[in-house]
């Protein structure tokens, strides 16, 4: 007789698996009405989050204190706020309805405040220039300063995309960006060089309506996820890489692990599913721990072998997620701890995830108005 | 003799007795003669045992002390001791006396118009009172408090909640934006800091009876490129320390004409494009110095610096990358480097016991010797905070004591005498919790909000001083506190 039990790999123990976020150490007020997007900057002391009240916020992450605010509209929400990659700017992008604005928030020292305006301010008259030469690509969209009220305030870029726009990515050398609008069929997916002032419709063949996107962290490899399946495309070659069928019926987010072959993916059918492209096109766990809809799952970039999501149960789970670097070996998956405090409104529950750079903390945004950092 | 109503008479051998051996580390409180083991009821409690030792000790005005047995502070009856910790009553118990500190109970508070981040006081037993010397003296009930607010004021206090003077507004040579850090240099001189990345050194006076004050910029220090957490100062070598969130460490001169010229691209003309809350930059001419260096080797924000008790040319700083470094100033060289598991976020000296004190974002504080020749990082782990552990000051009247703010919205004062040996090592426990005044008995609040400390000293003549979110600065000292001194 054997013991069931004794076949089951041995599982580390929570104590074994520290640190991992646990309580909720700050907590940020000051939207009107739910917040839709946060994300904490690349030198990890900057919060940024938008929302209905069509504002962006800066907060100093440990405090929860305010220290900056624009209103981009009235009318329409601030649905995704994304930091550009690196330190030697701070440049924050943020898209309300079917606008795009590029910010350099008056947050950092003068060196930094003149390199972000360098940066953001460099693709100016590219497309003029480019119109009398036949190499140069034409922008699907003009770029625009937004006008002295808001350029006073240090947003400095603005562009339409038609659709509202749900989803920003940025790559990692902060070059470009990759927007996504579900309604916008054949241009919902746009990448924009920031250099150029360019925006490209690259994917105008999609089949299914795209959900998001991202950048792979190592490859020139560029991801696209549909109500069902993930594409993965060779950007140099413009070919179709593999389609990544997660067995969902509606995904709402996804995210590959910094080593480049694990991948995570939330769904509105409340799984959340571990993909390893090395072994199959289908999951190789799935997860059902919420009760409502997964709206965000986040990896830790910085190192850490964590992941989390986020669910209209207003509920958030951390997991332990160690990949190994081995063909042979899968990875190991621990539930670690369900984090909880943020209120559920008109059956929404938390909206947005983002992992700290290099700690083991996390912040949520909730349709309860407020921000919550964990740690 | 008046221990023979204390000590029972009855049989040796009776159960109700155990012998106890009474000892302390405080020679003016040490007893005169070595009276040996003596035998006590084991009903006794620690007031009973505090009678003892004054009778012993032949006190004129009685002494609260405190019982150490085993490292715990006895809070039950002896008899209920030995049963919970299993020892027979047959043993003879060496018992550890150390003056009580006594609950600290809430004095005032002086309220802002928004958080505070920074206090620090002048006395005749603060930093900058002592090296003032007879000169800047500050005799009891005429101290002053000086605290700094995330509205980018500093304001001078008097004991009676009065605001003496304010600094100027950012147009008029003040802070551009939320100050961090604010500390006394002497009597007349202040030195503020915060997420504006200056340091501002300013000039304090007042007329002898303390009617008009007023707060002049004196010098402007440019270097860092983030955030000013935290500043040391050190009035006799004329040397500053700032803990900056760009990683680094500052090391700056209180004196114009030491300091090296400000390099140009921080400063505020150098944006072209500036915005307008820099169009109503400086208009006035404050000198713009440099640092003296700015020293690098953590690689997250550095949350705070100190200099080394008993030598100046020596600092230490802690940091989110879970490192406590050491520092060698006159070379500018990182010369230890002590790593821990938690991001540190503040900092404290404790002496005469060679270690040092960091707060933690995981809750705890950890005590670290940070001589080369230990051999653990982690001398002692003290729990019972419930959020990030961001200040951290020394008794000033006990080598032992400490206390510590919390974005939890409580202080906490520990003796880390008392501790427990636990699998992680040794454990402290907490003796006082002092909450905030402003909760009002209302329930602990998530996240600390609304009531989160950001810092906290403590002050022989003057209390605990702790300001926070709750827009006050709240002072707490136990009873009896200050008149114990030479007893
Ligand atoms: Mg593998």
């Amino acid at each position: 007789n054997i013991d069931p039990e004794s076949l089951l790999p041995q599982l580390p123990s929570l104590e074994e698996l520290r640190p991992f976020p646990t309580t909720c150490a700050t907590l940020f007020r000051g939207h009107d009405g739910r917040v839709r997007s946060l994300t904490v900057d690349p030198s990890g002391v900057w919060l940024a989050s938008g929302g209905d009240d069509g504002t962006v916020k800066v907060w100093e992450l440990l405090t929860g204190r305010q220290i900056w605010s624009v209103k981009l509209g009235n009318e329409e929400a601030v649905n995704v706020v994304r930091w550009r990659p690196g330190t030697e700017a701070i440049i924050l992008s943020a898209a309300i309805g079917d606008h795009v604005y590029l910010i350099a928030p008056p947050i950092g020292d003068p060196e930094i405040e003149s390199k972000g305006r360098e940066i953001l301010d460099a693709g100016w008259g590219y497309a003029a220039n480019g119109a009398t030469s036949n190499t140069k690509k034409e922008s699907a969209t003009q770029w625009t300063r937004p006008g002295s009220r808001l350029e006073e305030e240090g947003v400095l870029v603005k562009f339409s995309l038609r659709k509202t726009v749900k989803v920003i990515s940025w790559h990692r050398r902060g070059e470009y960006f990759s927007t996504v609008c579900p309604q916008a069929q054949s241009s919902a997916v746009a990448i924009h060089t920031i250099s150029k002032h360019l925006t490209q419709l690259p994917f105008r063949k999609l089949k299914g309506l795209a959900q998001s996107a991202l950048f792979h962290p190592s490859q020139p490899i560029f991801l696209v996820a549909t109500q069902r399946y993930i594409r993965s495309y060779d950007l140099s070659k413009q070919e179709l890489l593999k389609i990544i069928q997660p067995g969902a019926r509606w995904i709402s987010s996804f995210d590959v692990h910094p080593g480049g072959d694990n991948l995570i993916v939330g769904t509105y059918d409340r799984r959340l599913l571990w993909h390893d492209l090395e072994l199959s096109v289908r999951p190789f766990k799935t997860l059902r721990y919420h009760q409502k809809a997964i709206r965000g799952v986040k990896f830790h970039q910085g190192g850490l072998p964590l992941f989390a999501d986020a669910s209209d149960d207003g509920s958030l789970q951390i997991f332990h997620g160690k990949v190994v670097g081995d063909m042979m070996e899968n990875a190991t998956i621990v539930p670690l701890k369900v984090l909880r405090g943020h209120g559920v409104k008109k059956e929404l529950g938390v909206l947005d995830l983002d992992w700290h750079p290099t700690q083991p903390w996390l912040v949520s945004a909730g349709a309860d108005g407020t921000c919550r950092l964990w740690t | 003799m008046a221990t023979e109503t204390l000590t029972a008479t009855s049989t040796s051998d009776s159960p109700s007795q155990v012998r106890v051996l009474l000892s302390t580390r405080h020679p003016d409180i040490s007893l005169p003669e070595n009276p040996g083991p003596i035998l006590v009821n084991t009903n006794l409690r620690r007031y009973a045992l505090s009678t003892l030792v004054n009778t012993l000790l032949q006190s004129e005005k009685p002494i609260p002390f405190e019982f150490l047995i085993n490292g715990t502070f006895l809070r039950t009856s002896l008899d209920e001791y030995l049963t919970a910790n299993g020892i027979s009553a047959e043993s003879t118990l060496g018992v550890e006396y150390v003056r009580a500190i006594i609950p600290p109970l809430y004095l005032a508070s002086f309220e802002h118009d928004d958080w505070v981040s920074a206090v620090d006081f002048l006395s005749e037993t603060s930093p900058a009172g002592k090296w003032a010397g007879s000169a800047g003296a500050r005799k009891s009930g005429q101290e002053r408090m000086l605290s700094g607010s995330y509205d980018g004021f500093l304001r001078i206090w008097s004991m009676s909640s009065e605001v003496l003077a304010t600094s100027p507004s950012a147009s008029n040579g003040g802070h551009t934006s939320s100050i961090k850090a604010a500390r006394y240099i002497s009597p007349s001189h202040l030195a503020s800091a915060g997420l504006d990345r200056t340091i501002r050194l300013w000039k304090y006076s007042e007329d002898p009876e303390g009617f008009t004050a007023s707060i002049s910029p004196q010098v402007e220090l440019y270097g860092h490129k983030a955030s000013i957490e935290s500043l040391a100062v050190h009035q006799p070598s004329s040397r500053i320390l700032s803990a900056s969130a760009d990683h680094t460490l500052g090391l700056w001169s209180t004196k114009k004409s030491d300091a090296p010229a400000a390099p140009t691209s921080l400063l505020p003309s150098s944006t072209s494009q500036s915005f307008k809350r820099r169009k109503m930059g400086p208009s006035t001419s404050t000198p713009q110095r440099g640092p003296l260096s700015l020293l690098k080797s953590h690689t997250a924000p550095v949350s705070h610096a100190i200099f080394a008790p008993n030598d100046h040319t020596v600092a230490y700083t802690t940091s989110w990358d879970h490192a406590l470094k050491t520092w060698d100033l006159p070379t500018s060289t990182c010369v230890d480097t002590r790593s821990t598991s938690h991001s540190l976020l503040s900092l404290s000296a404790l002496p005469a016991l060679s270690l040092l004190a960091a707060g933690t974002s995981a809750r705890h504080i950890t005590l670290i010797d940070p001589r080369a020749s230990a051999t653990t990082v982690s001398a002692m782990t003290l729990r019972g905070h419930t959020n990030a552990v961001v200040s951290l000051a020394a008794d000033p009247e006990s080598n032992y004591g400490l206390v510590s703010g919390s974005h939890d919205g409580t202080c906490r004062v520990w003796d880390v005498r008392s501790s427990r040996s636990e699998k992680e090592g040794r454990v402290g426990e907490s003796l006082y919790v002092i909450e905030r005044e402003s909760l009002k008995g209302e329930r602990k609040k998530v996240g600390g909000e609304g009531v989160k400390v950001f810092d906290v000293v403590w002050d022989t003549s003057v209390g605990i001083v702790s300001g926070g979110e709750d827009k006050r600065v709240q002072v707490n000292r136990g009873k009896g506190m200050v008149a114990e001194k030479g007893a």
